[in-house]
């Protein structure tokens, strides 16, 4: 890991997304990630670590609660260095995408163009004088920024119309009869509320245009409502504001911990529909981490299992989020066209190119190299003679060479469909034997009231095919490994690896499929708990070999990898 | 309910501002007397190619307004980079993210105004009528004057002809396919040479509107790719 760091600008070349790398991004992912260290002795959820295999990635899994306390944290440390309140430190770090370092080093150079930007004070100094309860805003007047909206001139006549009109209404001191809010052009509202900028509205507008941006739009960043006003509602003022409306305050929260999660490379929110759980994996948050581990995590529901390093599937163990990437592409580029091509075509045995035949007898004509051949033995013409066109020469030796160049040129299609069928199967057989155990189980169920079964004495068939699932996209992925690994002795004991656990998932299988009577149940019991341990084993031997592999850099790849020493031997 | 009350609240007083303000020239009325879905009506701005013309817009105000910002689009067909010359959608910011709760109708009706007198062709509604005003500004007023006589109801230009009864005497004259030509902003020399080769008069009109074959921007067309085009 260490030796990574001269690659690092090579990595950053790539396209891929999980690295969001702007000018300063480097700074802030170590100090945040000591930030979740310390952090993490007191909230960890799960002692994750305790009996972790090689295989398996340390991670901590963070309720929604624990993260706003990290935010806290950072907005504490602000508030202390810049000297602010926390509600300007929280504006001020949303600003700036949570990067703490890039915040105090923009603040220090001009901290009042920062303010003006992060929505703390207004951008022009209001003509009206700011009553004393927000003197903290001082670092708000003489503020001039560059940040005017983008099409100021379609609006202007009416925007300044309004802007006179909204700065006019409001007084420190308005008495609440005479007080018509611009809004819902109501004069008996008896509370106002306005941000420093003092536009002014009625309290019941304001819980409107908040719940609004919240639940419908999903903004934690609410503006002002007064036409042009830049300034940005304040967490405390969002939250007694909403007093009333819990549900939007925790959609509040929630928006802001996403965005906070999302600006952390060391956090990730849990994918999983309605789900409010953060996983914390400061060790796969590095893209070089991410050649040496496959970090499959879950939040604290277990069920909600998810790769940290990539969307590609929730587990793809034991290749690498690269690789796995590499080879879903391929798949969708060429398995289509590639099986087509198999089935229909053959290439001239003198230039290669593919042809089709599309009807008409078996002598062919190259179009392009004009060489012409039986399409049945692929032999030259010439030597079939003018008379018969019929091929009976099977056997001739022109023939044989000829087929054996087209076969040779076939190789890399077959060895690609070769690991493309296997890796389809699998996740096929995946499904078919979870569509098949619903039906195993209900006819367990049905033998338990039938027989005098107990219902913990029907339940090793469960434990069977969830064993069987899990094998079945292990080795799925596995075929996406071997297909890149390079031909060697490492790649012979994989396939070993691989076969072993292949065939144990077979007659399992088998074993899941076979007829069950009543009074067989024992023996069988016996025979798949038995096979199921085996299982276990075989997989367990099959990612623990892999893994360790990454970590002692022993896979060497037939293409170019990401973060691998260039490949030496390229696929045929 | 409150909301509701609010809602109805603030539209009524908006009406019946815009009612009592003379000087803006802006008229809001109901369609179907239902509050909520409302005609406003603006005129083209003074020295642009929309002056004198009447220009109604279809305005409907959601359950949410003024949370939410209304929903209009024109009734009146204008040829503008930033209003559909088909649906008359607009594409506006306030109409969009940058709504406040503290815009009304009038003051959106009054940017709308300004929006023909300011086209902005880089975020284009109409992605045809756009190349037409970066491409050659001339021929662009020129088509966006014919649709302000021809929809708006805006007076013909052209000195002392501007009379009502010039301008009837204008359209009258102008036979079926001349009106057509003018209103795809395209010229009759152009039209009839390629309509000449024997393609079909619709065909040509579509297919010079969509190649930009207008002003100078015809130069820079050959006649070997309209006639390809042509043959799509």
């Amino acid at each position: 890991m260490s030796s990574e760091g001269s690659d690092v600008d090579f990595y950053y070349d790539d396209d891929d997304e999980m690295i969001v790398d702007d000018d300063e991004g480097s700074a802030i992912s170590e100090d945040d990630m000591d930030g979740i260290d310390t952090y993490r002795d007191d909230y960890a959820a799960q002692p994750s670590s305790s009996k972790r295999k090689i295989y398996e990635v340390e991670f901590d899994t963070l309720p929604q609660e624990a993260v706003e306390g990290l935010i806290r944290k950072d907005v504490e440390y602000i508030s202390s260095i810049l000297g602010v309140e926390t509600d300007a430190a929280s504006l001020l770090l949303r600003h700036m995408n949570w990067n703490k370092e890039k915040l105090i080093e923009r603040y220090m150079e001009d901290s009042a163009a920062q303010s003006a930007k992060a929505g703390i004070a207004p951008v022009e100094p209001p003509p009206a004088q700011i009553p004393p309860s927000s003197s903290r805003s001082s670092s708000s007047r003489s503020v001039k920024t560059s940040s005017a909206p983008k099409r100021v001139t379609r609006r202007t006549t009416a925007e300044s119309a309004l802007k006179a009109k909204a700065l006019l209404t409001p007084e420190p001191s308005v008495e609440p009869e005479s007080f018509l809010c611009p809004i819902c052009c109501d004069d008996s509202q008896p509370k106002t509320l306005s941000l420093v900028c003092d536009h002014k509205f009625c309290a019941d507008c304001w819980v409107h245009h908040l719940k609004n941006k919240i639940r419908v739009e999903g903004d934690y960043s609410i503006k002002c409502m007064a036409s042009g006003c830049t300034l940005i509602a304040t967490d405390s003022f969002v939250t007694s504001t909403l007093a009333e409306e819990p549900e939007s305050v925790e959609r509040y929260k929630e928006l802001i911990v996403r965005s906070f999660v999302a600006a952390n490379k060391a956090l990730k929110f849990c994918p999983y529909p309605s789900c409010t759980y953060t996983v914390s994996c400061p060790n796969a948050a590095t893209k070089s981490a991410l050649t040496q581990m496959v970090p499959t995590v879950h939040c604290a529901t277990e069920s909600h299992k998810f790769c940290f390093g990539c969307p590609i599937e929730s587990d793809h163990r034991p290749v690498i989020c690269g690789v796995a990437k590499m080879w879903l592409k391929k798949c969708e580029d060429d398995s289509e066209t590639a099986n087509w091509i198999k089935s229909n075509t053959k290439e001239c045995s003198k230039c290669q190119s593919t042809i089709e035949k599309n009807g008409g007898c078996n002598h062919m004509t190259c179009r392009k190299c004009k060489y012409e051949f039986c399409w049945v033995c692929m032999g030259p013409w010439s030597e079939h003679g003018t008379t018969w066109y019929s091929c009976n020469r099977f056997d001739e030796a022109s023939g044989i060479e000829a087929r054996d160049a087209q076969a040779r040129s076939r190789a890399s299609l077959e060895r690609y469909l070769h690991y493309y069928n296997r890796w389809a199967n699998h996740e096929q057989s995946a499904k078919l034997s979870a569509d098949m155990y619903a039906k195993t189980e209900k006819k367990m169920e049905e033998m338990q009231i039938t027989s005098n079964l107990s219902w913990i004495e029907v339940q090793f068939a469960k434990k069977a095919a969830d064993e069987l699932f899990k094998c079945r996209m292990t080795l799925k992925w596995t075929y996406a490994m071997a297909y890149y690994l390079q031909k060697d002795n490492e790649k012979e004991i994989f396939e070993a690896n691989q076969s072993d656990l292949e065939q144990a998932v077979e007659s399992l299988t088998e074993l899941l499929e076979s007829p069950i009577e009543a009074e067989d149940i024992p023996v069988l019991r016996q025979k798949m708990t038995d096979k199921t341990v085996y299982v276990q084993k075989r997989s367990e031997i099959m990612l623990e070999d892999t893994a360790k592999g990454f970590l002692e850099n022993r896979w060497r790849w037939n293409v170019n990898v990401d973060g691998f020493e260039p490949a030496t031997v390229l696929a045929d | 309910m409150a909301m509701e009350s609010a809602r109805m609240r603030r539209v009524k007083k908006e009406i019946l501002d815009c009612r009592n303000d003379k000087s803006s020239n802006i008229s809001i009325d109901m369609i179907d007397d239902n509050p909520y879905h409302l005609k406003g009506t603006f005129f083209g701005p003074e020295e642009t190619a929309y002056e004198g013309g009447r220009y109604d817009v279809d305005i409907v105000v959601p359950e949410s307004y003024p949370f939410q910002p209304v929903k209009m689009k024109f009734i009146t067909k204008v040829y503008h980079p930033n209003i559909s010359s088909a649906s008359g959608a607009i594409c506006l910011d306030i109409l969009k993210d940058a709504w406040s709760p503290v815009l009304t109708l009038k003051s959106t009706l009054i940017s709308l105004q300004s929006l023909l007198c300011s086209p902005e062709p880089n975020d284009p509604q109409d992605a045809e009528v756009a190349k037409h005003y970066m491409t050659s500004r001339e021929s662009f007023n020129e088509t966006a004057r014919y649709w302000a006589q021809i929809y708006a109801g805006a007076p013909g230009k052209g000195g002392g002809d501007a009379s009502a009864a010039g301008k009837e005497k204008e359209a009258a004259g102008l036979s079926e396919s001349s009106r057509a030509i003018a209103l795809a902003g395209l010229s009759e020399e152009h039209v009839n040479k390629f309509v000449d080769m024997g393609f079909g008069f619709s065909k040509v009109v579509e297919t010079l509107s969509r190649l930009n074959y207008r002003g100078d921007n015809a130069k820079n067309i050959t006649n070997e790719r309209v006639v390809e085009k042509l043959l799509e």
